[in-house]
């Protein structure tokens, strides 16, 4: 009878934890993070890749997304690493565009994408 | 040899200039590649930036008059600097210095002529609207000529930056010299993250191509 509780007590854990993992109630290290950054001058293709290019190269960057209608620049932070926005903004800068606004955003760059391609 | 001389210089200044909506040079640490090919002239070069606002290069071009009877070579270094740039939340203003220096070599003369060309270049665009001109001075031993150019163009509608955005681009540039006419070509381009192509007919019913590429 022992066994057999213990048995039920170690699938009750598994099943919590499997439901906590899956919901992400428990999982701030999958919590993405994004610096938004609103950018005057960027108004060509050219200038989008050159700052894309420039911001990949960052050691603390998963992805880079750029809207040259909003103006807008998202940089994502690889898991568990955090993004600096004096260094984004110098690093806009150094590739001759002009940063306006700077914000950290909970949200992935894919998030980010989605919003603007639902709001246009 | 003065024709020789302006056409060469136009040459030379029509490869430093086509590069509207980016400007003669690309990012940081990025290498730019360029043709530009009609019959009349045949040009390719490439540079690398070294800083955000300084690049170097390297070029070459096959030209020939309009007779076809005046034909020349020209191999350059360039130099090309940002002097200024004006950035506002739709737009971006640029003055650019370009030089450039080689050797020309011509079927008319024995020896190849060391080449100076300094010049300048100033541009305003938008997502949907481009304007620019530039001139140049292009001196050699016995040669003194002025050249200068202009472009402007709209964009059929914006885009993302994934997406291929068309452009219709009139250039209008002098080839005192070479020919007396000013030529004028109409030129459909196709603009996208790392390329552009443009294709067009001048008024003198030759058909023009120029790429660009940014590695």
């Amino acid at each position: 009878m022992k066994t057999f509780n213990q048995f039920h007590t170690i699938k009750l854990v598994a099943a919590c934890a499997a439901i906590v993992w899956a919901t992400g109630t428990f999982s701030p290290a999958l919590a993405a993070e994004s610096i938004k950054a609103t950018v005057n001058g960027m108004v060509c293709a050219f200038c989008a890749q050159g700052i894309e290019k420039t911001l990949m190269k960052m050691p603390q960057t998963k992805a880079v997304f750029v809207d040259l209608k909003k103006k807008i620049v998202a940089v994502e932070a690889k898991e568990g690493q955090s993004l600096d926005g004096k260094k984004i903004s110098a690093e806009i800068k150094d590739a001759g565009y002009d940063v306006v606004k700077l914000e950290t955003v909970a949200l992935s760059v894919d998030d980010i994408k989605a919003a603007t391609k639902t709001k246009k | 040899m003065k024709v020789a001389s302006v056409a060469l210089a136009i040459c030379l200044m029509a490869g430093l200039t086509n590069v509207a909506n980016s400007g003669p040079m690309g990012y940081k640490g990025s290498t730019m590649a360029m043709g530009d090919f009609s019959p009349n002239w045949k040009e390719a070069w490439v540079n690398q930036a070294v800083t955000p606002r300084d690049a170097f290069g390297a070029g070459g071009v096959a030209m020939q008059s309009d007779d076809k009877k005046l034909t020349r070579k020209f191999s350059e270094l360039t130099y090309t600097r940002l002097l200024s740039r004006i950035n506002a939340e739709h737009s971006q203003a640029n003055l650019w210095l370009l030089a450039g220096m080689g050797s020309v070599t011509g079927n008319n003369f024995a020896d190849g002529k060391t080449m100076l060309a300094p010049g300048v270049a100033a541009d305003y665009e938008t997502t949907r609207f481009y304007i620019s001109a530039s001139a140049r001075l292009y001196r050699a031993q016995g040669i003194n000529h002025d050249f200068l150019s202009a472009r402007t163009g709209l964009s059929f509608y914006e885009v993302d930056y994934d997406e291929t955005q068309p452009w219709l681009i009139v250039e209008a540039r002098r080839m005192r010299g070479l020919s007396e006419k000013i030529e004028i070509t109409p030129m459909l381009r196709l603009i996208h993250n790392r390329y552009f192509v443009e294709f067009g007919v001048n008024n003198m019913q030759q058909g023009r191509f120029n790429f660009m590429y940014i590695f």
